[in-house]
């Protein structure tokens, strides 16, 4: 399968020991990872061709979202917003700036809208398949089928991500599209979603972006 | 007797890898393979899946399933997070159609690519 040929990236993790993830994720066939709430300026050891990019993860009252992410809106990190409730995904969906709403529970047309005029890519949360079980996971995979077809209704750039907390939650990119045709994902799309997209993120993130279509070269 | 080749089951083998906290036992593996396939695709999915443990050493192992149902068969695997406590992950290392193409191609492979460290 030359599908799987590309670059992969996991843009969700919270790692309790860096080091040890970077190196089963190099192992796996990630090129990097994304760990929310660590700081990187600790002496962390990298394996060859691997990066390790800091995420704000975003909790604050509905009326609150968007000042905050206004706040971190040039800081160069990746913000995500764990979505919920149809206020705060709103308020999050409505703010330029924002790169990730992860896992919204209710989500609609009018959202959907909005996070594709705001070019927010809408997250899924595999880990919810991997560690629940019976009811709970149908619940989520109920939540993430819908998010699916308002995602590919309004071309919304999809992103796979694993919610590793520890090593033994990671898994490999082809792992993970396996998992994700549970809800009816393609492994096209769940391809895109683990490489094309974030490395969108990552060119939006650079120094010599300006607006899409504008950049120094 | 032989069955005739057009009639036998179309198979393919999948070696992986298992990630443990401590060490597990095969029957403990087996039970958690077909817990989970069962969870996901129900008795009529896990009877045409068709999954049995062919091999495991502790680390290593080969997996048999039907050849049109791969997927499904990582799908159960990557869906495995602990047995009995234990946090557990599994990675597929390759398919092959028989046996000793999955050993020689995907284990072996790996052990002289990255020989275990056994100083104790």
């Amino acid at each position: 399968m030359s599908l799987f040929g590309s670059k992969f990236y996991d843009f969700y993790t919270h790692p309790d020991n860096i080091n040890l993830m970077a190196g089963v994720g190099k192992k796996y066939g990630y090129s990097g990872l994304a760990a929310m709430g660590h700081d990187l300026n600790e002496k962390t050891i990298f394996p060859e061709d691997f990066s390790i990019y800091r995420g704000v993860k975003i909790q604050a009252k509905p009326s609150r979202i968007r000042e905050e992410i206004r706040k971190y809106k040039d800081s160069g990190h990746i913000l995500i917003v764990e979505g919920g409730e149809e206020e705060i995904n709103r308020a999050a969906v409505e703010t330029e700036g924002l790169d990730i709403l992860m896992h919204p529970l209710e989500f609609n047309n009018v959202l959907a809208k909005a996070a594709s005029d705001n070019s927010v890519s809408i997250g899924f949360n595999l880990g919810l398949l991997i560690r629940l079980q019976g009811v709970e996971r149908v619940r989520e995979l109920k939540t993430m089928k819908t998010n699916l077809k308002h995602a590919r209704k309004y071309k919304l750039l999809l992103i796979l991500t694993s919610d590793a907390r520890s090593i033994y939650d990671l898994r490999a990119p082809r792992e993970m599209a396996a998992i994700s045709s549970l809800f009816g994902m393609t492994a096209k799309e769940a391809v895109d979603a683990m490489s094309t997209t974030p490395l969108n993120i990552l060119r939006r993130k650079s120094p010599n972006y300006i607006q899409e279509g504008i950049e120094i070269i | 007797m032989k069955t005739i080749p057009t009639l036998r089951d179309k198979k393919r083998y999948l070696a992986f890898e298992v990630m443990s906290e401590k060490s597990i036992n095969r029957q403990e593996l087996v039970r958690e393979i077909l817990n989970s396939i069962i969870s996901i695709y129900g008795d009529k999915g896990a009877n045409e899946i068709n999954p049995s443990l062919m091999s495991f050493d502790g680390k290593f192992g080969i997996l048999r399933c039907e050849r049109e149902k791969r997927v499904e068969t990582r799908t159960g695997l990557g869906c495995i997070n602990n047995i009995h406590g234990i946090r557990v992950s599994i990675i597929v290392l390759g398919i092959s159609g028989t046996i000793k193409g999955a050993t020689e191609k995907f284990i072996q492979q790996t052990l002289i690519n990255k020989p275990e460290p056994e100083k104790k």
